[in-house]
């Protein structure tokens, strides 16, 4: 099985790799497949692993899932948040490293500290500061606009207020991974399209922005499997409210696991989110036209 | 690189520990004093009809280490723990304290391991969860029933596993400050719903049509001060004769909550919108009037400090209601039916202790702001010193326990109000949906509600 | 002229969206330092009026400060090292080397993301109590060791790497072992200090699992401290705030730290050349 198939491989790197795959294969299965399949099997399964019920219950769960118009209006929740938030950390992202990594910046690594320092803050402690700031009464936002909105009560707004923390928390991060992406393009190509006389512009959009496809493509990965995922601002600043206008479909599935123990119909609503960011990342895979 | 890691990491350290020296040091200093002030060892039985007996050996005096389990209360237990341990040297106590929310995922799954604590505290709203894996407790039903009310809603197939120490409940807090700029006196205090509007009206300060003052807020807790206790007063029950139907799409349901969007809308004497949370809006002195639970009395005099605040009985509709409010109880501490014969026996002893033991008692009805459910200490006058508790006393027969309620009966009401106060849904959609909701939620749940149990049950 | 209008408008640009990002921060640093009563009073000001240190002074009634510190840098650190380790020798095997199932190997790493924790996180717990491992540190190290981002990044840098240096090496005679520690390892820094970031922060970060496994006292990570302030009825927010604010040091000094070696590690890359 492990005959030599290609001229190159040596010994050396037939044993690494095995080593490594097996490592990979025993670790994924027990702390991963495992549980994972426990939990798929667990959909099935009237499921309360703290009372200890488990009744079979067939597709009694995924039924439940389709057909309610709750998990149906997160879901668009969920759409809606994810797109506009990955769009503004990409757009800030991308902006703002660019600004920083041009020579117009004098003092680059402030910048970069100062745009950072929310992804660092726990997330806990991030949403009850903006939950004050979004105070209709003693909130900064408020008072510095001059506005009389009680954001995060008001279903036209709330969603919205929640958007903003989190584009607020977490550009920085697109920033740094831009920042890393700049810094490791290749001068040449660079100075080549200035000897051919492009200005700043079409060099951006010609030269640099595809090379940084890489990273941008990284960038959304990573956002849509996180953002898919988001709940922690939800059960702080608005347990889900006004009523039902700002549940996200992760939040019912920590509401049904953590607060309803509904393990069973939890795993159900977790397979159909895994679809559906399957779906989503395989998709920005195809339009990036990078075939993996 | 590790180099570099290393120093950044020992950086880090020596800035915390640097910060956090003299921080450790005023915190010892503080423990040194409270241990002097030791209470005697009582050596006499002492107790109701459950009684204590001090000089009973345990584990025949062999050393044992038991583990307790609680959230946020690490003071009051250790004080307790204390007077236990001085009885018997050779217990140890050792107390965890843990975060409120995520106590009730890890407790259950330690108690079905082997590595579950001997001792916990309850909360019964986390009841199914816990109750298979707490042992029953070796006093007889009869004597708790002689010293404590409420027993007989906690008797499961003649076996009692927890009972409740004390009874919270709502009552109304008053700013004794705005009560006076308004012109009002201790003549004034309204009995029923409509006095308590026109007091709120003279109560609220506008600015235009903008709210300065609200004369009385409900914002973020109206589905547990008044949807969920108010239908009492109207001589509804909150479940169905079944014991397991939700009644919540009621006459009375519908009522309460009309009045509520009454009290903002037409009446203006608050609003939805000034004032996130009442409490804390009461606590900003923007509020003058609110409805809370027991637990208020301790924000106030620990968070709110400089707040003048009074406090009076719930009003009703016509003086003479089928329950006054709705109460839940603080429940005594489980024991864990896994756990090894030995430490059970002790944790069985420790409750005993616990019951028997009135400054235990009030120690932790004063912490809780409970009223004492042990009838010799509901005239107590430590207990009557407590305003939130006086006012309780008069009426405390009359308050009823629906049970240990799944949380879905409080989230679903709370969306439903949401939904009629913030989205445009009208009462009777909003409550539909809340009842269908809780039907659904408990389809799989074993409650069954113990409204039947009240003395006064129809 | 132009250029130097432009600097300052760019400059005071990004100096405004500075100012944005960090009030929040300097809101609750302030706020650390007010009793609950001023955070949440009427009368609003940045600057606490009556200024406190009582809400670091008694972070310690609650909890060993300084021990669940010093745990959760110990377990940071190993974790952190661990998956660096980990992350970059899975990326290159995946990316470097062509065997048959790689992709499909790629593919499950990428989708072990994806699924949210809230649901597995119960059968991994009866598995860790099964194996006996409660209460110990190898129920955090242990399942901690691989990290499907940090193989999904590696695998990425490292396919940046060019195919020639490899080859140069293996036609000098060098085995694979040599040249994934001596040239593989110290050409990813770029990819490496981003991860070591991310993981630091979020093992420094994670709450549940550790409060789930550990109960002893003496073992027990500053994250589960934190929860501590998030009470049945009331959120002690000073204390919160002054607790997030010692907790979030050593994960901006590491940071700090690592943003210059990061730029470093890009310069000395032999990527150029």
């Amino acid at each position: 099985m492990f005959k030599k198939t290609n001229p190159l491989q040596s010994k050396s790197e037939i044993i690494l790799r095995n080593i490594v795959v097996l490592a990979m294969v025993i670790f994924f299965t027990v702390f991963l497949i495992v549980p994972i399949g426990i939990a798929f099997a667990g959909s099935f399964h009237e499921w309360n692993p703290l009372s200890g019920t488990y009744r079979f219950l067939g597709l009694e769960n995924y039924k439940e899932v389709f057909t309610s118009a709750l998990f149906g209006k997160s879901m668009l929740n969920t759409v809606i948040f994810s797109a506009v938030v990955i769009f503004f950390r990409v757009g800030l992202g991308l902006g703002i490293a660019y600004a920083i990594y041009s020579t117009l910046i004098k003092y680059k690594s402030f910048f970069r500290a100062v745009y950072y320092m929310p992804v660092v803050t726990p997330m806990v402690a991030v949403a009850f500061v903006w939950k004050f700031m979004y105070n209709p009464q003693i909130g900064t936002i408020n008072q510095i606009f001059g506005l009389d909105v009680n954001w995060l009560m008001n279903p036209k707004t709330a969603l919205l207020a929640i958007m903003i923390m989190t584009i607020w928390k977490d550009f920085g991060y697109a920033v740094v991974m831009y920042m890393a992406g700049l810094y490791s393009l290749p001068t040449d190509a660079l100075e080549a399209a200035k000897v051919d006389g492009a200005n700043a512009w079409q060099t951006f959009r010609y030269i640099t922005l595809p090379l940084l496809k890489p990273m941008t493509l990284f960038v959304i990965i990573t956002s849509i499997i996180s953002y898919l995922q988001a709940y922690v601002q939800i059960l702080i600043m608005t347990e889900g409210g006004p009523g039902t206008a700002t549940y996200l479909a992760s939040y019912i599935i920590y509401d049904e696991a953590f607060v309803k123990y509904n393990f069973g119909y939890a795993s159900a609503l977790s397979f159909v989110l895994f679809v559906i960011t399957a779906v989503f990342t395989w998709l920005s895979f195809r339009v990036s036209g990078t075939e993996d | 690189m590790k180099k570099r890691v290393f120093a950044a990491v020992v950086a880090a350290a020596m800035v915390v520990t640097a910060f956090t020296g003299c921080g450790s040091t005023g915190s010892s200093a503080g423990s040194d004093s409270k241990s002097e002030a030791k209470a005697e060892v009582p050596t006499e039985p002492f107790g109701d009809t459950v009684k204590y007996d001090p000089s009973v050996e345990l584990n025949d005096g062999k050393d044992i280490t038991v583990e307790l389990w609680e959230w946020g209360s690490d003071e009051l237990f250790q004080q307790i723990i204390d007077g236990y341990t001085a009885i018997h040297p050779n217990v140890t106590i050792n107390l965890v304290d843990n975060p409120w929310e995520d106590y009730w995922t890890k407790l259950p799954l330690a108690l079905d391991g082997n590595n579950g604590p001997a001792i916990f505290n309850v909360h019964n709203s986390y009841h199914e969860n816990l109750i298979n894996y707490m042992a029953p407790l070796d006093i007889p039903t009869e004597d708790l029933e002689a010293d404590f009310n409420g027993v007989s809603a906690h008797v499961i197939d003649g076996k009692v596993y927890y009972i409740d120490y004390g009874m919270m409940t709502g009552s109304v807090y008053y700013n004794k400050d705005m009560w006076e700029k308004a012109g009002l006196t201790d003549d004034d205090i309204p009995k029923t719903w409509d006095e308590m509007i026109e007091v709120a009206k003279k109560l609220t300060i506008k600015d235009g049509d903008k709210i300065v003052q609200a004369g009385l807020n409900f914002n973020d807790d109206f589905h547990q001060n008044y949807l969920l206790g108010l239908n009492y007063q109207l001589g509804e029950n909150l479940f169905k004769e079944d014991g397991v139907t939700p009644n919540v799409n009621s006459d009375a349901m519908k009522k309460v909550m009309q009045m509520l969007v009454d009290m903002y809308d037409v009446d203006g004497i608050g609003s939805k919108d000034f004032g996130e949370k009442a409490a804390d809006s009461f606590g900003q002195g923007q509020s003058a009037m609110v409805i809370q639970w027991g637990h208020y009395y301790n924000t106030l005099k620990t968070t709110w400090s400089n707040i003048d605040f009074g406090v009076f009985e719930i009003p009703t509709f016509d003086g003479e209601p089928y329950a006054y409010n709705r109460y839940n109880g603080e429940s005594t501490f489980g024991v864990n039916k896994n756990a090894p014969a030995d430490q059970q026996a002790v944790a069985q002893d420790f409750v005993k202790y616990f019951l028997a033991n009135d400054d235990a008692q009030i120690a932790f009805n004063l912490a809780m702001s409970t009223f004492p459910a042990k009838k010799s200490l509901a005239d107590n006058e430590k207990i009557l010193e407590n305003p939130s508790l006086k006012v309780l006393s008069e009426h405390i027969d009359h308050y009823i326990w629906p049970g240990p309620m799944p949380a879905t009966v409080e989230t679903s009401l709370k969306k439903a109000g949401e939904d009629v106060f913030f989205n445009g849904v009208d009462i009777d959609t909003a409550l539909d949906e809340a009842e269908a909701n809780i039907t659904k939620d408990m389809k799989n749940s074993t409650f069954k509600s113990v409204e039947n149990l009240y003395e006064y049950a129809k | 002229m132009k250029r130097k209008v432009s600097s300052i408008a760019l400059n005071a640009l990004l100096l405004i969206l500075g100012v944005v990002t960090v009030y929040p921060f300097v809101w609750m640093i302030f706020s650390s330092f007010k009793e609950n009563q001023e955070i949440m009073a009427l009368e609003q000001h940045l600057l606490p009026q009556k200024f406190i240190i009582d809400n670091y002074i008694n972070m310690n009634a609650h909890f060993n400060f300084v021990r669940f510190f010093l745990n959760s840098i110990v377990i940071t650190v190993v974790i952190t090292l661990i998956v660096i380790y980990t992350s970059t020798i899975c990326g290159f095997v995946l990316s470097k080397y062509k065997f048959k199932g790689r992709n499909i190997l790629f593919g499950f790493v990428l989708s072990t993301m994806m699924i949210p924790w809230c649901v597995t996180i119960i059968p991994k717990y009866s598995m860790i109590q099964a194996f006996g491992w409660m209460d110990s540190y190898k129920a955090l190290i242990i399942p901690a060791m691989f990290s499907g981002f940090g193989i999904f990044m590696m695998k990425q840098h490292i396919s940046a790497l060019p195919d020639e240096i490899l080859e140069a090496a293996r036609i000098d005679g060098a085995n694979e072992f040599y040249i994934f520690h001596k040239i593989v390892l110290p050409m990813s820094k770029n990819g490496i200090f981003s991860i070591a970031i991310f993981q630091f922060l979020w093992t420094w970060e994670d709450f549940l699992w550790p409060y789930l496994v550990i109960t002893n006292k003496d073992k027990q990570l500053l994250a589960v401290g934190l929860k501590m302030f998030n009470g049945q009825y009331s959120t002690d927010y000073g204390a919160l705030f002054a607790a997030t604010a010692i907790s979030i040091i050593p994960v901006l000094l590491i940071y700090l730290f690592f943003q210059k070696q990061f730029i470093a590690g890009i310069a000395a890359s032999a990527v150029k050349g």
